[in-house]
C-alpha cells in the first residue's frame, strides 16, 4: 500500500499539541509587538547591565552610602538580620494563620467529609440537605481567594485602610487559605480508602470513620503541601517589601533605586541561600517520609 | 480468620504504627514554624490592635461606603443590573487592552519557560548524564566527571527559581525600560527553572528498557532524550506545562504593577487617580481571567489524562 508523503510527514496528537504551543507563543509575541531585536539593550541598559553583573563580585557588607556608613543607627548586617527575620515571621504567622482555615474549608468542600466511599451519609449527614448548597458555596469561596493575588489583596487592603505588617500578614494568609483548602480537600478524596471501610465494618461513627480512617492516609501528604506553601509564604512575603513592609524586597528596591548593586547582591547571595536552605530541608523530609 | 494471642496482637499493632506513612522532622519544622510567628507578635512588628482600630474601622467604612462605589452609581449601590452594566462598560473600554496584554505576557513566558527547560532538561537527569548512560552496572553508577553535570545544572535551576518573578522583572527594567521584555523574561526564567526540575525529574523516573535498548544500538545521549524518553513523558510533562500556565498568567496580571502594560498596571494606576472602583474593577477582571486559565488548564490535563498521554 502506497502511503503518501503527507501522510507519513502528519504529527499526531502530541506533535499537533507542540505546534498549537508554538502558534499560542507567536501570536502573543504578535499582540505584545515584542520582536528578539527589542532584546539589545539600548540607552545604557547595556552599561549598566554590566555595572550590575560586575558588583555580583563584591556584594557588599555594610552600607555603600558613605554618609549612612558613618551614621546609620545600626550595623549593615544588622539591618540585613532584621529584614530576613521579618520576611521569615510574617511568611510564619500567615501559614499558621492560613491553616485554620484551610483545615475547615478544606473538610467543607471534600466529598468525603459528605459521605463515604459507598456513598452512605458521612460526618455531614445532619445537614445532608445543605450538603449541595454548602460544598458549591464553599468551593465558589475558595476559588475567590485563591483567584486574587496575594500582591493584590496587599494593595487592595492598602486602598482600604493602610498596609500594615499585620494587614500584609492577612493579605498573604487569605490567598493561601484558598490554596490549602483545595488541594487539601483533594488530597482527602484521594486517600486511600481501605481504613475508612474496616472502620465501618467494625461500626465506628461518621465521624471515627473520616477522622481515624480517612485523615491520618491523607495527613503526610497534606504536611508536605502545607510545608511547599510555606516556601512560596516566604518568596511573597520578600516581594511584599515593594508595598512598604520591612522584609528583604523593601531592602532590594531601595538600594537598587540609589544604584547601589553591590548591595542587591549581598541580598540576592542572602535569597539563594535561604531558598537553597529550604529546598534541601524539604527535600529531606520528603526523602525521609516513608510509606508503609 | 486465625486469632493471635493478645500480646502478639500488641506487637503487630506497634509494628504497624512505626511502620505509619508520617513525615519525619515535621515536628521540628512545625515547632520553627510556629516560634518564629510568635516571635513576629511577642515583638510587638505584628499587632492584632492594628487589624480592629477604631480609626482603621472608620477608614474602612468610608472605603466601602464611598471610595469603592463608582461615582455613577452611588445612588442605586444595590441595583445588579446596574452594577453589572457599569462593569461590562469598564473592561470593554479603551483599557480593556492591559487584559489582552496579561493574557500575552503569561502566555508568551510559559511558551519560553517551557523552551528553555525542554533545553536544560537532559543536562539535568542523572540516569543520562553518565559515562555510559543506562548501561553501567549499578555499582559504578554516578561515578566519574559525568556526575557534576546534573549538579551544576540542579543548581542552575535553583538559582533560576529562587528569585521571585516579580524581583526578576524588577531587576530587568533597569535593563530594558521600555516594553514588556522584563515581564516575559522574569516569568519565563523562574518558571524555566522550576519546569527544567521537574521535567528531569520525571526522565530519571521514566521506564529505562526503552533508552537502554537505543543506547545498546549505539544511540547518543541526545537521541536517547528525544526518541526514548521524550516520547515517553511527554504527557506528564504536558501537565507541568499546564500548571505553570495557571500560575503564569496569575504572575502576569500582578507583575504589571511594577509599570508594564498588564492589568496589575491599571490596578496601581486606578488607585494613584484615587479611583477605588475602577481598581476593584479591574482585581476582579484579573481573577475572572485567572479563573478561567484554571478551568482551561484543567479540561486540557484531564483531556491530556484521558488519552492516556500520561
Amino acid at each position: 500500500m502506497r502511503v503518501s508523503r503527507w501522510r507519513a510527514a502528519r504529527p499526531g496528537p502530541a506533535g499537533w499539541t507542540l505546534l498549537g504551543i508554538l502558534a499560542a507563543g507567536l501570536l502573543a509575541a504578535a499582540a505584545l509587538g515584542l520582536g528578539p531585536r527589542d532584546l539589545l539593550p539600548r540607552e545604557g541598559g547595556g552599561a549598566t547591565a554590566l555595572r550590575f553583573f560586575r558588583a555580583a563580585l563584591e556584594p557588599a557588607l555594610d552600607y555603600e552610602d558613605p554618609v549612612l556608613r558613618e551614621r546609620a543607627s545600626q550595623p549593615y548586617v544588622l539591618t540585613l538580620l532584621l529584614a530576613l527575620w521579618r520576611t521569615l515571621a510574617f511568611a510564619c504567622a500567615a501559614i499558621l494563620a492560613s491553616l485554620w482555615g484551610g483545615f475547615g474549608l478544606g473538610f467543607l468542600a471534600s466529598s468525603s467529609w459528605w459521605e463515604d466511599e459507598a456513598g452512605d451519609p458521612g460526618t455531614g449527614r445532619l445537614f445532608r440537605g445543605l450538603r449541595p448548597a454548602v460544598q458549591a458555596g464553599v468551593r465558589l469561596l475558595i476559588g475567590l481567594l485563591r483567584s486574587v493575588h496575594e500582591l493584590l489583596w496587599a494593595v487592595l487592603f492598602s486602598a482600604a485602610f493602610g498596609l500594615q505588617p499585620i494587614t500584609a500578614v492577612l493579605a498573604l494568609a487569605l490567598p493561601y487559605t484558598g490554596n490549602l483548602a483545595k488541594i487539601w480537600s483533594e488530597m482527602l478524596d484521594e486517600a486511600p480508602a481501605g481504613p475508612a471501610r474496616a472502620l465501618r465494618q467494625l461500626g465506628a461513627r461518621p465521624l471515627q470513620v473520616f477522622l481515624f480512617g480517612r485523615l491520618p492516609r491523607a495527613l503526610p501528604d497534606m504536611a508536605a503541601y502545607g510545608f511547599y506553601q510555606l516556601e512560596c509564604a516566604i518568596r511573597s512575603s520578600m516581594v511584599l517589601g515593594f508595598f512598604g513592609v520591612g522584609t528583604l524586597g523593601l531592602l532590594l528596591r531601595q538600594s537598587f533605586l540609589e544604584v547601589h548593586f553591590r548591595e542587591v547582591w549581598t541580598v540576592l547571595y542572602l535569597v539563594f541561600a535561604l531558598v537553597l536552605l529550604m529546598e534541601t530541608w524539604s527535600g529531606r523530609l520528603r526523602r525521609r517520609w516513608r510509606l508503609a | 480468620m486465625t486469632r493471635l494471642p493478645a500480646d502478639l496482637r500488641l506487637d503487630r499493632i506497634r509494628c504497624l504504627r512505626r511502620e505509619r506513612p508520617r513525615l519525619r522532622g515535621a515536628g521540628w519544622t512545625a515547632a520553627g514554624v510556629v516560634l518564629l510567628a510568635l516571635s513576629g507578635f511577642a515583638s510587638g512588628e505584628l499587632r492584632f490592635g492594628d487589624l480592629l482600630s477604631e480609626r482603621r474601622g472608620a477608614l474602612l467604612r468610608d472605603f466601602l461606603r464611598n471610595e469603592a462605589l463608582p461615582p455613577e452609581l452611588r445612588g442605586e449601590a444595590f441595583h445588579v443590573l446596574a452594577w453589572l452594566r457599569w462593569l461590562a462598560g469598564v473592561w470593554t473600554g479603551p483599557e480593556a487592552g492591559g487584559a489582552i496584554a496579561s493574557l500575552a505576557i503569561g502566555v508568551l513566558a510559559v511558551v519560553l519557560a517551557g523552551a528553555a527547560a525542554v533545553l536544560l532538561m537532559p543536562a539535568a537527569t542523572r540516569t543520562l548524564m553518565t559515562r555510559d548512560p543506562f548501561l553501567e552496572p549499578p555499582e559504578s553508577a554516578g561515578r566519574g566527571a559525568w556526575r557534576a553535570v546534573p549538579r551544576v545544572a540542579r543548581l542552575f535551576c535553583v538559582l533560576l527559581r529562587a528569585i521571585p518573578e516579580y524581583i526578576w522583572a524588577f531587576l530587568l527594567l533597569g535593563i530594558f525600560p521600555h516594553g514588556a521584555w522584563p515581564a516575559v523574561l522574569a516569568l519565563a526564567l523562574h518558571n524555566g527553572g522550576i519546569l527544567a526540575r521537574l521535567g528531569a525529574d520525571t526522565l530519571e523516573n521514566a521506564d529505562p528498557r526503552p533508552p537502554r535498548s537505543l543506547r545498546m544500538l549505539g544511540a547518543g545521549r541526545g537521541s536517547i532524550a528525544l526518541a526514548a524518553l521524550g516520547p515517553q513523558c511527554f504527557g506528564r510533562l504536558l501537565l507541568y506545562f499546564f500548571y505553570r500556565f495557571e500560575t503564569c498568567l496569575r504572575e502576569a496580571t500582578v507583575i504589571g504593577m511594577l509599570g508594564i502594560l498588564s492589568l496589575g498596571h491599571l490596578v496601581v494606576e486606578a488607585r494613584a487617580r484615587d479611583r477605588q472602583d475602577l481598581m476593584i474593577a479591574w482585581i476582579l477582571l484579573g481573577s475572572l481571567l485567572v479563573l478561567a486559565a484554571d478551568l482551561v488548564s484543567h479540561l486540557v490535563r484531564r483531556a491530556v489524562r484521558r488519552q492516556g498521554l500520561s
